[in-house]
């Protein structure tokens, strides 16, 4: 059962021709070729941009008083006041860094955990298989929103802490994927071939494996940096994030907190969260037209739908 | 592999695993967390009442007797004492439990509305506009923090239809005559609409892709070709087919995201003050009340493997082709 | 805010004596008799953020359960607000008096005084409540136990006639009584006994049919996170609730409140968050009620003699030509919206024999830069000042002033704003600081007192150097001079002060009787923590409350300090 939200953005696609570009490999042809595909890194792309201009386009500090709280948007601020009196624009831009920092850092973080544990699994089969999949699969059961605020009250409200436990907790799903593309490739010929040659497997891993590898590694994480992003606004909402950095989430949390429904700033609600929904959006599409490029087959029920562990068909992909 | 052997392996996967949440559950909180007493801070707090209550709380025993003495105690259903009202941790959990149940199920209810007349939308209009737009609405709520979007029903929804937008009841309901029990029903529906139907919109997306898959195999068996080629008023036999092939995906989907809403409604059962379990992990990290965290998490996790084992049996008891 | 959540008698209330000055907005009369008109009965819709954990004065952690003790329990005294003043008035005693050398206190009950079940209510009680509280004062009873400090016995020679036999006298009996509640013998002495430990664990309301209280009403129903009613009680001794019921709604968050009160579905508020007020005060259906309060916030310096860094940090001149530099307007203007006051007394505002002659601080960094210049504390290459190297028994090696400022995350107001705004008068003087969050309360508690804490060997307050955090204060000044003695290290010190003199003369107040002696003394101390810049006091935040114009007599100050902040609102019709 394909019963993959993100299987709903291939969906959204259909009618348009992608066959030719369903080989393996070929991210190329798939990002120049499906219109979701190109908007999703179009609007991730927007983002980055921001994030890396930000220096440039927020002079001064973002968070300094110049009006009234909560003034509603003019000429002059076109995305109004914050309670405490802040160009929103210069937050959201502030913001954006931040966010996508965290993002990439903790989907890094994830993909290396779950990368390493997927290969290890994959390539050496028998008990470090059965010992590192069982892992994964205790992981997969503890909630993960519960576990990662109760961790991030424990550990300290630093980023470096969120993005680390942000990190810890993604890994299970992109281990399962990158399990499942090693043990296809590993039963390549050339693998077979090379190994009859006397090649380490050190070498084996590194040379062979890895660049088959890669690829879908590098699709699974844009989807991380989505819920990465997304996670981080759970934990700050809640009042665990680093209050001395600015963040989507952050911002989200400040609008609550300064009381903004109550003057009715919706300027000071909306931006935030809109654009944590435009980047999950746009990773959610780029990320599942990648992967799903890259490997149709494991499109069916594999995917670590975000919060949701779908568990993949019994007897297809599992070790049994 | 035969029935017998798939259902009895579950069982002993969800059996350690439960056990392995529990263990980890007392490592998290009691090893991690240091001396909860060490904390405490009050006026007569001399060294000999801080002793006092390490003794009354059994914090003066080595970790390994915790151990055992809290995995005895879970044995008997005993999780334990909250620190802050020192009232058993089971009687302060269930209502809040309760209530979370009770929003989550019509949070449910409202997703799966919603995904089936999304889904079968989609599928009737397929590729044109109105099956795009309702795919990527669906993709697009699934993409909004679901407390951002509890904050947008706040600002917008609320006002509009009159829903409070806070707590479980009225203030003065039955405050100096009884209320009658229909008062207090729908006392209690007005205030979880606001964050049932924010669960909703978050969850539909998944359901009306599930049934808009449904119904198109569906719509692509032969017998309902010809069917439909016979004239409209065989739409509803299509209808009523498509939506039994997806009744299972769908009850698994529901399983499955059972262990996480329960988890994830934390945010919006903070934004809308709901009393719910959510709402009570936040407040006793607030408060440390590593009783009150310990047990309001292993519950979680035992929803979760509880509803893992549910699916999975599903998919074996409903899909033949599954035990294959 | 850890001050709040004291389990002695936090106050979350903001009372201050009307004579400071303050900026005093439109705060209402203090009740007594109103002139418009009364109508009895309406059920007072309460919403508040703080809930209610207990129903046993002999456990209890949340503020707000101290104002259901007021309701529910007797009182020997409680105070009052009058033009302007908080005074001490009884409540279950009418009068009272004191033996010459003040070690023995008589009071003198109400006669005919009924606890809810129709038993009388007697100085047998009293007593027997004030026994059993010294008795296992180190344990069960610890919580209420400081209300009767120095307390040898209580004797009950007639009904209505209960004398305290003190072992010293005390200067603030009445005062410390006011935190002293009355509980039933016949209902409670069956948890006297062994180690008392039901006493401490006995919650009455979990069985409301056995549930015996004496006061101005009776719990009908609790619901810890929802709302909890109260009844008149018809036995009460004096002035009756105007109401039918209480019903108090505990909130999660103060927007949803003050939404439903802007709909019509709560009729009091008890706190306004500074960034609704003004929307509030433009709703012409709801009054805005606005009196200087008692939370004060502060910038924390380890003042712990035995401190083996940054020692330059001790020095009061240093902490002083800082202090200067920090805009207090602009805390007040960013951080409050403009709803506090700056304060310069430890104690604040609301208390008494508060010490108006302090500093006050300027706004002068010119003057506090010439005063670090002076010292000998020169810029380095990046603006940045270097404390030079010293000599002796603590020597140091020079190092850049360089700090962290250490915020607990339980602030109840924008603590990162309030950090900017110090880290930009601090960085005019050339001095760079960072913002480290220590964590909820507890933890912050941990790190300033440090592992090992134990007076006996000076070990603790180690390893921070600043902080900024705020304090709850009170009428009677004893608990907040009492933080910075060598006394309360790792309790209720935050700043591992040791200085014998100001001890001395805190035990010095603590037993003088004579009301004029002890307000110099407690001056004097104020003086002291002036001087060596223990604190930096930073602004005093108003305390803002609101109600519906459908109803009258709230009195803000009365929070809980008196049964009348309860009985005497009352339906304009």
């Amino acid at each position: 059962m394909s019963a993959s939200i993100q299987g709903g953005a291939a969906a959204a696609t259909e009618g348009v021709d992608v066959g030719a570009a369903r080989r393996p490999g070929s991210i190329r042809h798939v990002a120049l070729r499906e219109p979701t595909a190109i908007a999703g890194l179009a609007i991730i792309a927007f983002f980055v941009l921001v994030a890396l201009l930000s220096p440039f386009l927020v002079t001064g500090d973002p968070k300094a008083k110049v009006g009234p709280i909560f003034e509603p948007p003019s000429a002059s601020y076109p995305i109004g006041l914050d309670g405490g009196g802040a160009n929103m624009v210069d937050l959201l831009i502030a913001g954006t860094r931040v966010s996508l920092m965290v993002g990439f850092c903790a989907a890094l973080v994830s993909a290396f955990i779950g990368g390493t544990v997927g290969v290890l699994a994959g390539f050496y089969g028998g008990r470090t298989d059965v010992v590192l999949m069982r892992t994964t699969d205790y992981f997969l059961v503890i909630p993960d929103i519960p576990l990662m605020i109760v961790a991030a009250a424990l550990f300290g409200r630093s980023l470096t802490n969120i993005i680390i436990i942000i990190g810890i907790i993604y890994w299970t799903t992109t281990a399962r994927l990158i399990r499942a593309q090693v043990l296809s490739v590993r039963e390549r010929v050339y693998v077979k071939r090379a190994r009859a040659l006397g090649a380490g497997n050190k070498r084996l891993i590194f040379k062979h494996i890895l660049p088959q590898v890669a690829p879908l590694l590098v699709a699974n994480t844009v989807l991380l940096v989505a819920y990465a992003i997304f996670a981080e606004t759970f934990i700050t909402f809640l009042g665990l994030g680093d209050p001395s950095v600015i963040s989507w989430g952050r911002l989200i949390e400040n609008a609550f907190n300064d009381d903004a429904i109550l003057n009715n700033a919706w300027w000071a609600i909306i931006p935030p969260g809109l654009c944590v929904t435009l980047v999950v959006l746009g990773a959610t599409l780029f990320g599942q037209s990648l992967e799903d490029a890259l490997n149709p087959r494991l499109r069916v029920g594999h995917l670590s739908v975000r919060r949701f562990k779908v568990r993949p068909l019994r007897g297809k992909l599992d070790s049994e | 592999m035969r029935g017998f052997d798939y259902v009895g392996k579950r069982m002993l996967f969800a059996a350690l695993t439960v056990f392995v949440a529990i263990t980890l559950n007392f490592v998290l909180f009691r090893t991690l967390s240091g001396d909860a007493v060490s904390a405490l801070r009050c006026r007569q707090c001399t060294q000999a009442f801080k002793e006092y209550q390490r003794e009354q709380l059994g914090l003066d025993k080595s970790r390994w007797e915790q151990y055992q003495l809290y995995l005895e105690d879970l044995a008997h259903g005993n999780m334990g004492k909250s620190l802050r009202s020192e009232q058993p941790v089971t009687h302060e959990l269930w209502p809040p439990l309760k209530n979370t149940m009770a929003m989550v199920a019509l949070g449910t209810v409202f997703s799966i509305v919603f995904g089936v007349l999304v889904g079968v939308v989609c599928a009737w209009r397929r590729g044109t506009w109105a099956d795009k737009g309702g795919l990527w609405s669906g993709l697009a709520f699934y993409s909004m923090p679901p407390q951002w979007l509890g904050l947008l029903m706040v600002l917008f929804v609320a006002g509009w239809f009159g829903l409070p937008t806070a707590g479980i009841k009225d203030p003065t309901l039955g405050i100096l005559g009884d209320a009658s029990t229909w008062d207090v029903f729908v006392d209690r529906i007005r205030h979880m609409l606001l964050p049932a139907l924010t669960l909703g919109l978050v969850l539909y997306g998944e359901y009306a892709l599930v049934v808009r898959s449904a119904m198109l195999e569906t719509l692509g068996e032969d017998y309902v070709l010809t069917a439909r080629a016979k004239g409209l008023s065989n739409w509803r036999t299509v209808r009523t087919h498509g939506l039994r092939n997806a009744l299972l995906p769908i009850v698994t989907l529901v399983a499955l995201s059972l262990g996480f809403i329960i988890g994830g409604s934390i945010t919006i059962e903070y934004v809308f003050s709901y009393p719910g379990i959510g709402l009570e992990v936040v407040e006793a990290i607030d408060q440390r009340d590593y009783p009150i965290l310990q047990g309001a998490f292993l519950l979680l996790t035992l929803s979760v493997i509880g509803a893992n084992l549910l699916a999975d049996l599903l998919y074996f008891k409903l899909d033949p082709r599954v035990s294959g | 805010m850890r001050r709040t959540i004291a389990i002695v008698a936090a106050v979350l209330a903001a009372l201050a004596l009307a004579a400071c000055g303050g900026s005093g907005g439109n705060a209402t009369g203090s009740g007594g008799s109103e002139t418009g008109a009364v109508t009895e009965g309406g059920i007072l819709r309460v919403g508040s953020i703080n809930y209610i954990d207990s129903f046993n004065p002999f456990h209890f952690i949340e503020s707000q359960s101290y104002n259901a003790f007021i309701m529910l329990y007797p009182q020997l005294v409680q105070y009052d607000f009058v033009d302007g003043e908080y005074v001490i008035v009884g409540d279950l005693a009418d009068s009272w008096d004191t033996s010459a050398d003040g070690k023995d206190w008589t009071f003198h009950l109400k006669s005919g005084a009924k606890w809810s079940d129709g038993q009388p209510l007697t100085a047998d009680d009293v007593a027997w409540t004030a026994n059993t509280t010294a008795k296992y004062a180190s344990g069960p009873t610890a919580v209420m136990a400081p209300a009767l400090a120095h307390l040898k016995n209580a004797e009950a020679p007639d009904p209505t006639t209960v004398v305290l036999h003190y072992k010293t006298p005390v200067g603030n009996v009445l005062a410390q009584l006011e935190q002293f509640f009355v509980v039933p013998e016949h209902v409670w002495s069956k948890f006297a006994v062994g180690d008392g430990k039901g006493l401490k664990t006995y919650a009455p309301e979990n069985d409301l049919s056995t549930m015996v209280t004496g006061g101005a009403f009776t719990l009908k129903q609790y619901e810890k996170k929802g709302t909890t009613v109260f009844l008149p009680d018809p036995n009460y001794w004096a002035d009756k609730p105007h109401v039918e019921a209480v019903a108090l709604t505990y909130y999660t968050n103060a927007d949803s409140m003050i939404a439903d009160m802007k709909s019509g579905q709560v009729d009091w508020v008890d706190q306004v968050p500074f960034n609704a007020v003004d929307v509030l005060k433009k709703d012409s259906n709801i009054v805005v009620q606005q009196i200087p309060g008692a939370e004060t916030t502060n910038i924390t310096w380890n003042s712990n003699p035995y401190k083996d860094e940054n020692r330059e940090l001790l020095d009061p001149e240093v902490k002083k030509a800082l202090s200067m530099c920090v805009d207090r307007d602009k805390i007040i203007e960013v951080v409050f919206n403009g709803y506090a006051d700056k304060v310069e007394s430890l104690p604040g505002k609301i208390s008494l024999y508060e010490n108006k002659d302090l500093g006050p601080l300027e706004h002068d960094c010119d003057a506090g830069n010439a005063m670090l210049d002076q010292l000998g504390y020169k810029r380095g290459p990046d603006g940045t000042r270097i404390a030079p190297a010293t000599t002796g028994k603590d020597a140091q090696p020079a190092h850049k002033m360089q700090y962290e400022i250490m915020q607990p995350t339980s602030l109840d107001f924008n603590g990162p704003r309030a950090f900017d705004i110090v880290k930009e008068g601090f960085a005019e003087a050339g001095v760079d600081v960072t913002l480290k969050i220590g964590g909820d309360s507890t933890a912050a508690y941990e790190i300033e007192t440090t592992d090992h804490c134990d007076p006996a060997t000076n070990s603790g307050y180690t390893g921070w150097d600043i902080a900024m955090w705020d304090w709850v204060g009170y009428v009677d000044p004893d608990f907040m001079l009492s933080v910075v003695t060598k006394g309360q290290w790792c309790s209720w010190s935050d700043t591992g002060w040791d200085n014998p003199d100001y001890d001395a003369l805190y035990e010095k107040q603590g037993t003088t009787v004579d009301e004029n002696e002890r307000a110099s003394i407690v001056q004097q101390m104020e003086q002291m923590i002036y001087d060596n810049w223990v604190y930096t006091q930073l602004v005093e935040e108003q305390y803002i409350d609101a109600h519906t114009t459908a109803w009258d007599g709230m009195d803000p100050h009365l929070n809980a300090y008196a049964k009348m902040y309860w009985t005497r609102p009352f339906k304009t019709g």
